[in-house]
């Protein structure tokens, strides 16, 4: 049976790639007359880990494939349906099905949720349509509404979920953007004054037609599988990630609304946003028996025991106000830096009555509750291109920095919240250019935790062959001084990667 | 369950509303040619076809938008004239008399030595060959034609002649923007500031008509002639001050003139995958020290970005020009930003190929050489624009514009080491009904360090249904993915 599944799988991926390669249906079309455009992209990926530990593997780790395809239709001048379907498949769990340490370690016991992403909402990626009437725009369907100004770290952009199984590794929009189903209605009035130069208000409505929260790496490898993080245990391994989870019934509960106000004024872009709806991220806490093992698996591999917690959990509500703001700082542009002026980008949220998970240190058991903290989170970037010449004669240097802050208001004084202070900062930086035509870009990204000073870095060289070819071989390396705080939960992840991708249409 | 039916309820309603406006919809249906039409009239490499002779305006705009925009013929010619002061064809034929209208091979170099000193050295030692690597665009052979007199519209005629003599420069050479009304501002180009005014007259053309949509193609070429990008995009723009074709004349709005803008478009893309759903939208002011703005809808993120508006001189994503070289140059005379000392180095007469006017020119598979253009003596300013200061990219740039049109046919752009690095030759649509140059062009762009060139075809219709509601940020998010 399962071979026969994974025939039928190798089947559809050698089909559509065979199909999607031809130039045909790489073609504008016409469909009674009006632009019918077809894009698409096939994705290879293999990772490789350079450590061997009871959470990663050392050599092959993964072999990701994403076959993707996206068709936007103009019915009339004003109303036009786009979608985009996708078929992404790990396989690693074919690769490895018989070797000993992939088994030994669990991870092929998180094949269900990671080899095939087969639930109709990760092979639907987008369904929409819209309308455009005058100064209005209507959407109705499943899709994708992105609030916020930084590019690193996500503070307003609220209402998507994410899909982070795989971890950060070389992400793909479309594989970590979740579309889901909403209504999102526009107005741009006409605006004849001389400072305020453009003005926009958006609606979104979330009926919860289907409630699809974050994907978040799960814990044990039984779950998480190669991205499971090392949560260190003495004399233990976390296996699974149970938790018994209450979802708000569809349309019944679980409504989220959003609202927000754009300006373009005095040659800056700013916007006021207002949500109520769910967090997209569960909130756990264990119960009793907390932790246990489970047969058969009762011991590791490596002879420790295999624990598998017990916990509940929810949707919280999640109310926030918050604001961005974007300006180029014209004034400091500098000649000898290729004169480019910096731009500056701000945003900043207040959640109120955030639910957190709260844990009694001093307790000798596990003594987890649910309270409740506003939430101030802000955030800004600087955004410059600058020249240096010796590095890069022809073309100019990306630099994007930024920093991130949240304070929990209301912390409490006993308890402690797992993975966050009072105050907790961050900070993102990203540098690339581009040689030889724009054929060969670098690219390095670091993000910092300062709170547990520890370190992600990726490094990355693409290689864009021409408009359908494109290599990319890259690493990431995370450090810190903590071990299991904070970005070391993975500090056993450690890979080189190398992708192809062919894109059509 | 209650709220489930009304969510039903309400998406029918929807639904049922939009089906029953569709007929209203398509009745309003805005006219415009895509890439796909003119594919069918053209394609971009070995089609020989004079594809304006089909694709007319007459055809594709209303009657009564073509009826405004089509002027008497000889009554143009008279009056473009006057305003120039001389017809094209009785400037030249002095340089190199001996070559007549015919077809010239470049084996016919030595045969007919007047061709070196006819033609622009670029053409003559580095184009005018079989073509081959590592550029696209060599002619082997070019069809040499009498030359033409080229006129403008009416409408510019007109104003022109109303204007003449207002417009002012300052002492340093800049335009007095408060004494610029419509029409070329200096049709007779003189004095200490020559070259600024053609300059300016280059600057404040009539790039097509007020409003305008665009469609274009452009493959790019590495030193072997391998395709290495394919894309696809459309384009609106609105010309806010000096209107004379198109409702409102003058200024476009009181918001324009109050703000002081010159002209806004937005550009967006259909192919290759990874730029469909990117629009950008420019606005540009006419101050000369105000940067323009640029605002980005990135379709990877599904967000409007505030783009950096001084991010003038880095090649935009691979492509052959950077934001300064838009529509072959299109950077503001400033005595603060990257000024220029302008001159006027020559003024003679040169044998280009400057117009289409059947479309019947085209790029050949082989070896990408184009073929079938008309080559005409045309009278032509030589302006040199040093730039004073060290650190923009190009020390100086050469552009050669037609005097009797002041529409620019070739820009040399040359690296603060002197190597030429970008040049872009722009062989543009003439409409002879219309008095009427518009972007509708071939065009050639090439990185000469690099060696990487491109091909665009571009073709242009009178829009006027396009409007702020295209160019602001409705226009981006609609446009966008």
């Amino acid at each position: 049976m399962k071979k026969k599944k994974f025939l039928v799988l190798f089947l559809m991926a050698g089909l559509t790639v065979a199909l999607t390669f031809s130039s045909a249906i790489a073609e504008e079309f016409s469909v009674l007359g009006r632009p019918l455009h077809l894009f698409g992209y096939a994705t290879q990926e293999m990772s490789f880990g350079v450590k061997d530990s009871y959470d990663t593997e050392k050599g092959l780790n993964s072999a990701l494939m994403n076959l993707f395809l996206e068709g936007d239709y103009e019915i009339t001048k004003d109303l036009k349906f786009y979608s985009s379907v996708m078929l992404t498949v790990d396989w690693i769990y074919q690769l490895k099905h018989s070797d000993s340490s992939w088994n030994d370690k669990l991870f092929s016991k998180s094949k269900n949720n990671l080899n095939v992403d087969g639930k109709y909402w990760q092979v639907l990626k987008e369904a929409r349509l819209t309308w455009t009437p005058g100064d209005f725009m209507f959407r109705v369907g499943k899709q994708i509404v992105s609030w916020g100004e930084l590019l690193g770290f996500r503070i307003m952009d609220q209402i998507n979920p994410l899909d982070q199984r795989r971890g950060f590794l070389d992400v793909e929009f479309e594989t970590t953007i979740i579309p889901i189903w909403l209504f999102r209605a526009d107005y741009y009035p006409k605006i004849k004054s001389s400072w305020l130069q453009d003005l926009g208000f958006e609606f979104v409505w979330n009926p919860n037609v289907d409630f699809i929260p974050n994907q978040d790496i799960m814990a044990g490898n039984a779950d998480g599988g190669i991205w499971a993080p090392n949560v260190r245990l003495p004399g233990a391994h976390l296996a699974t990630a149970y938790g018994n989870i209450s979802t708000p019934k569809r349309w019944e509960e679980g409504n989220e609304f959003g609202f927000r106000v754009k300006a373009n004024m005095l040659g800056a872009m700013t916007t006021f946003n207002f949500f109520y709806g769910r967090d997209n991220s569960a909130v756990t806490k264990l119960i009793p028996p907390f932790m246990t093992p489970a047969p058969p698996d009762i011991f590791a591999s490596d002879g420790k025991v295999l624990l598998h917690p017990i916990q509940e959990g929810k949707y919280p509500l999640l109310k926030y106000v918050g604001a961005t703001f974007a300006k180029e700082l014209t004034p400091l542009r500098a000649s000898f830096l290729g004169d480019v002026a910096p731009t500056i980008y701000w945003e900043a949220l207040y959640a109120f009555d955030r639910t957190f998970t709260l844990t009694n240190t001093l307790s000798p058991f596990p003594d987890q509750r649910f309270g409740k903290s506003d939430d101030f989170r802000t955030g800004i970037e600087l955004g410059w291109k600058v020249r240096i010449p010796p590095l890069n004669a022809r073309t100019y240097f990306n630099i994007t920095g930024e920093f991130f802050y949240q304070r929990i208001m209301d912390y409490p004084s006993i308890e402690e919240i797992a993975g966050l202070k009072k105050n907790n900062y961050q900070t993102f930086l990203s540098i690339n250019t581009s040689y030889f035509h724009n054929k060969l870009t670098p690219s390095f990204t670091w993000i910092h935790d300062i709170n547990t000073n520890s370190n992600y870095f990726i490094p990355k060289l693409v290689w864009d062959l021409d408009y359908h070819w494109h290599f990319t071989l890259g690493g990431q390396v995370f450090s810190g001084s903590k071990p299991g705080k904070g970005l070391t939960l993975f500090d056993n992840k450690n890979q080189i990667y190398f992708k192809v991708a062919y894109k059509w249409g | 369950m209650k709220k489930v039916k009304i969510f039903v309820v309400c998406f029918w309603v929807l639904f049922l509303t939009l089906s029953a406006m569709l007929p209203i919809l398509w009745a309003a249906e805005e006219y415009k040619v895509t890439a796909q039409d003119l594919e069918q009239y053209k394609k971009i490499v070995d089609d020989p076809r004079p594809y304006l002779k089909e694709l007319t305006y007459k055809k594709i705009l209303p009657p009564d938008v073509y009826a405004k925009l089509t002027f008497d013929v000889e009554e143009m010619k008279v009056q473009w004239a006057e305003v120039v002061g001389f017809r094209a064809p009785d400037e030249v034929g002095k340089i190199a008399p001996e070559i007549k209208p015919g077809t010239y091979s470049y084996k016919d170099k030595a045969k007919y030595p007047g061709l070196k000193e006819l033609m622009i050295p670029l053409h003559y030692e580095e184009f005018f060959k079989p073509g081959g690597p590592p550029f696209v665009g060599c002619f082997p052979e070019i069809k040499v034609v009498p030359t033409r007199q080229y006129y403008l519209a009416l409408p510019i005629a007109k104003a022109t002649k109303e204007n003449i003599g207002r417009t002012k420069l300052d002492d340093k050479g800049l335009i007095k923007e408060e004494t610029y009304m419509a029409g070329v501002p200096f049709p007779k180009p003189e004095g200490k500031f020559k070259a600024n005014q053609v300059i300016y007259n280059l600057l404040k053309r009539y790039i097509g008509h007020e409003n305008q949509y665009f469609t274009a193609t452009t493959r790019g070429f590495t030193r072997n002639l391998r395709i290495d990008q394919d894309m696809v995009n459309e384009a609106c723009w609105i010309r806010f001050k000096g209107r004379v074709f198109m409702e409102p004349y003058g200024w476009y709005d009181e918001r324009a003139k109050s703000v002081g803008e010159e002209f806004s478009f937005k550009f967006f893309y259909l192919s290759p995958r990874d730029m469909f759903g990117n629009v950008m939208t420019s606005m540009k002011y006419l101050d000369p020290d105000k940067y323009d703005q640029m605002l980005l809808y990135i379709s990877a993120l599904r967000r409007v970005r505030l783009m950096s508006a001084t991010d003038i001189q880095d090649s935009i994503g691979g492509a052959d020009v950077i934001y300064a070289d838009s529509f072959i140059y299109s950077q503001k005379l400033s005595s603060t930003i990257f000024p220029y000392r302008s001159e006027v180095i020559a003024e003679r007469e040169y044998l280009v190929p400057f117009a289409i006017l059947d479309g019947s020119g085209y790029m050949s598979s082989k070896g990408m050489e184009l073929h079938d253009y008309e080559w005409e003596r045309r009278p032509m300013y030589v302006v040199k624009m040093t730039q004073l200061d060290k650190n923009f990219v190009y020390s100086y740039r050469i552009l050669y514009i037609d005097k009797e049109t002041f529409y620019p046919l070739l820009i040399l752009n040359y690296d603060q080491k002197g190597r030429l690095y970008r040049s872009g030759l722009v062989i543009s649509a003439y409409f002879p009904e219309m008095g009427m140059f518009n972007y509708t062009s071939d065009v050639m762009m090439y990185d000469h360090l690099d060696m990487h060139s491109s091909f665009s075809r571009t073709f242009v219709i009178p829009a006027p249904w396009v409007g702020r509601k295209d160019i602001n940020m409705r226009g981006l998010v609609v446009k966008g993915k």
